[in-house]
């Protein structure tokens, strides 16, 4: 059986009408398939293209996923690379720890000075205790270290401090050379002088550098501050509470040591480091002045004057001050007058001290009791003079006593008795050692032996006189004193060149010489024989002659 | 602008709280540690008034039943006091009139504020309004009761001081 679908009818031939209604009838539904044909079609040339588009994306994530893998691939190689710098650096951390600190310091330093600059306080805040305790630490337990480490930092600073201050004692000196010439000047170096001070210790101490901080001016009962001048250093922090503790203080001290007098005296002067503040009380002020170094000589002087001036001109309105400062005189001024004014202090001498004037009463006295003394002295040595130093010759004192004892030994006839008449001519010098001759003549020959003993009398010629012998001359060159006139007779000693001397006697060209000595091995009176040729004699030495007399025993 | 400086004292027997008082005004802190005032500590205090700066310099003065030579010394000059009692201690107020009484000879026109302090320690507390009020009429001044370990009455207590210091309340001037 035939299954075939039927076949459509041609309509141009066959029917017309058929095709004209079929025309009329299936023509939407032909322009309706050639549309979706079209629609197709185009929707089949969108999926083309994206599908190409798709593909062309696709390329391109694989390759920016091929450049993400390699980027990864790199980034894992240089995290290798960095773990095995770490490793490397730690190893070289642990061996070359200095290098490293060498080559960390400057880059820490700068952070360190760079976050200082930015925000000085919060850094001292955050580092202070930290390096503080550090430090502590660090000294406790290598104070060696330490000592080393801070020594070049703190003696460069010590270094420049002291030149600083030689540099203002340098400028000081000048100033003072140019103002030394001045008539007070001179004046106060003179009773300096007078006090056991050298112009060069008085020139060193008015140079010594000073520098003033702060100027207070102060109402003594309230302790209120009056007014106050700051220095060119960095002023201090609250002036209020200054004022108020410094009169604490002052009225403290007052009441602690003079708890009955309280009008007489007053703390003067505070030091605490290198700051000294200087104090100047009035009645109805008092100026405390805060400054570093040594105040130049009558810098006390001019406070006085300050302070005076101030209670004189401005008393009554400083007094009455309640803390209002509309009620208050421009003070200011006065101030600018005592810092610019000069040092004088013969301007502004307030007079002598209890002190002085009783140093200047006692050396007035010293100096009349040293006349009057001067004068009695000159009148007791003309008085005397005469009788110290007579004007006429010096008499030689010959202290030699000669007894001579002769033994002599003859033979002679008993009978008859003979005389034997010695004539003994003896020349002695005044010493003790006269060398007597005599001779013996007996008339016939004795039969006997007799024993004749002679003695001797000497005379002396000259004058004795038991009064002190004046030094008759002197050695002209150093000398050796001997025991006797012979050069190789023992030694006594030296006497130096211009040693008085008195000439006891001579013998040939040996001189026996008296003279005192007072060396601690060698005191008293001594005597000797010396060269004469040592000695310069004055003219009128008189020699001397002793005449020894025999008298036979009989 | 004006500065005006005045000062003030802080008078009353011992461990009343006076340093406590100043510490709570002047630094705004409270320390539980009883440290006994040597001689006389001055502080300082700046109030911001109408136009112009006040300067309370404040003496916190060694705590004693009586004034002696050298503290009656330290009030030379000063324009106020804060006299101060402490709650809990019946003597404290009898050493609290002994001071105004001194303080009026020393300085005749000093304005004077009564502060009865420790006005935390309820459960303590002996010293009544009354007392303190009876005082306060007796000297022209005013009382207040505070706690320096709270703050209570602290600031009023030296406002006060102030208003008196500079006539605001017409009562006493200096």
């Amino acid at each position: 059986m035939d299954q075939s679908p039927p076949k459509p009818n041609n309509a141009d031939g066959d029917d017309p009408l058929l095709a004209s209604i079929q025309q009329i009838v299936l023509g939407p539904a032909q322009q309706r398939i050639e549309a979706l044909a079209q629609e197709v079609a185009l929707l089949r040339q969108q999926m083309d293209d994206t599908e190409a588009s798709a593909e062309k994306q696709l390329a391109n994530l694989d390759r920016e996923l091929q450049a993400a893998r390699q980027a990864l691939y790199l980034a894992e190689d240089r995290v290798r690379e960095l773990e095995m710098e770490m490793v490397a650096l730690r190893q070289r951390a642990q061996s070359d720890s200095e290098g490293l600190l060498a080559r960390l310091a400057p880059v820490f330093g700068n952070l360190v000075s760079s976050r200082i600059r930015e925000n000085r306080d919060e850094m001292a805040e955050a580092l202070g205790p930290v390096m503080g305790e550090a430090m502590r630490v660090q000294i406790r337990e290598s104070r060696d270290d330490m000592v080393a480490t801070f020594s070049p930092i703190i003696g460069e600073t010590v270094q420049q401090a002291i030149g600083s201050f030689f540099r203002d004692l340098q400028r000081n000196v000048d100033r003072q050379l140019k103002s030394a010439l001045r008539p007070d000047n001179f004046g106060r170096a003179l009773w300096a002088r007078l006090r056991g001070v050298s112009a060069t210790d008085l020139a060193v101490r008015d140079s010594l550098p000073y520098t003033i901080r702060e100027i207070f001016v102060i109402q003594p009962g309230s302790g209120l501050l009056l007014t106050r001048f700051e220095g060119i250093e960095k002023p201090t922090a609250d002036s209020d509470l200054i004022s108020g503790m410094l009169t604490a203080v002052r009225d403290f001290v007052r009441d602690s040591f003079q708890p009955q007098a309280r009008a007489e005296g007053h703390l003067d002067e505070l030091q605490y480091g290198n700051l000294r503040i200087l104090i100047q009380s009035s009645t109805d002020l008092y100026v405390a002045v805060v400054l570093e170094g040594i105040e130049p000589t009558g810098f006390r002087a001019r406070m006085r004057q300050l302070v005076d001036t101030l209670q004189v001109e401005h008393g009554p309105a400083l007094r009455a001050y309640n803390g209002d400062p509309a009620t208050l005189p421009d003070l200011q001024p006065i101030l600018a007058s005592f810092l610019v004014g000069p040092l004088s202090e013969t301007a502004v001498s307030p007079g002598l001290s209890r002190g002085q004037k009783a140093f200047v009463a006692g050396g007035g006295l010293f100096i009349v009791l040293f006349l009057a003394l001067a004068c009695f002295y000159l009148r007791f040595t003309v008085a005397l003079y005469p009788i110290a130093f007579p004007s006429s010759t010096p008499t030689i004192t010959p202290t030699a006593t000669v007894t001579p004892t002769v033994t002599p030994t003859a033979t002679a006839t008993p009978t008859p008795t003979p005389t034997a008449t010695p004539t003994n001519t003896a020349t002695a010098t005044p010493t003790n050692s006269p060398t007597p001759t005599f001779t013996m003549t007996p008339t016939n020959t004795p039969t006997n032996t007799p024993t004749a003993t002679i003695t001797p009398t000497p005379t002396t010629t000259g004058t004795a006189t038991p009064t002190p012998t004046p030094p008759l001359g002197q050695t002209n060159d150093s000398v050796w004193v001997r025991t006797a006139p012979a050069i190789e007779a023992p030694l006594i000693t030296v006497l130096e060149i211009n040693t008085p001397l008195v000439l006891i006697s001579v013998s040939g060209p040996w001189a026996e010489v008296q003279w005192e000595s007072d060396t601690p091995w060698l005191t008293g009176v001594w005597r000797g024989w010396v060269p004469l040729r040592v000695l310069d004699l004055r003219a009128d030495v008189i020699p001397i002659t002793a005449t020894p007399t025999l008298t036979p025993a009989p | 602008m004006r500065v005006i400086q005045k000062k003030v004292c802080l008078l009353g027997d011992f461990a009343v709280g006076k340093t406590s008082l100043v510490r709570r005004f002047v630094e705004g802190r409270f320390d539980e540690k009883y440290l006994s005032t040597v001689g006389v500590a001055v502080s300082r205090k700046s109030l911001e008034r109408n136009g112009h700066q006040l300067n309370l310099v404040l003496w916190d003065m060694v705590g004693s039943t009586e004034l002696s030579h050298r503290e009656a010394g330290y009030l030379s000059g000063a324009a106020g006091a804060l006299v101060v009692c402490d709650l809990t201690r019946n003597n404290t107020l009898e050493t609290m009139q002994r001071y105004a009484r001194q303080l009026r000879v020393v300085s005749p026109k000093a304005a004077l504020v009564f502060v009865g302090n420790k006005v935390d320690l309820t459960d303590e507390r002996i010293i009544s309004n009354d007392q303190l009020l009876a005082i306060s009429r007796l000297y022209q001044g005013s009382y207040y009761l505070t706690s320096a370990k709270t703050g209570v009455g602290v600031e009023p207590a030296f406002e006060q001081l102030a208003n008196l210091l500079e006539g605001l309340d017409g009562t006493i001037t200096t």
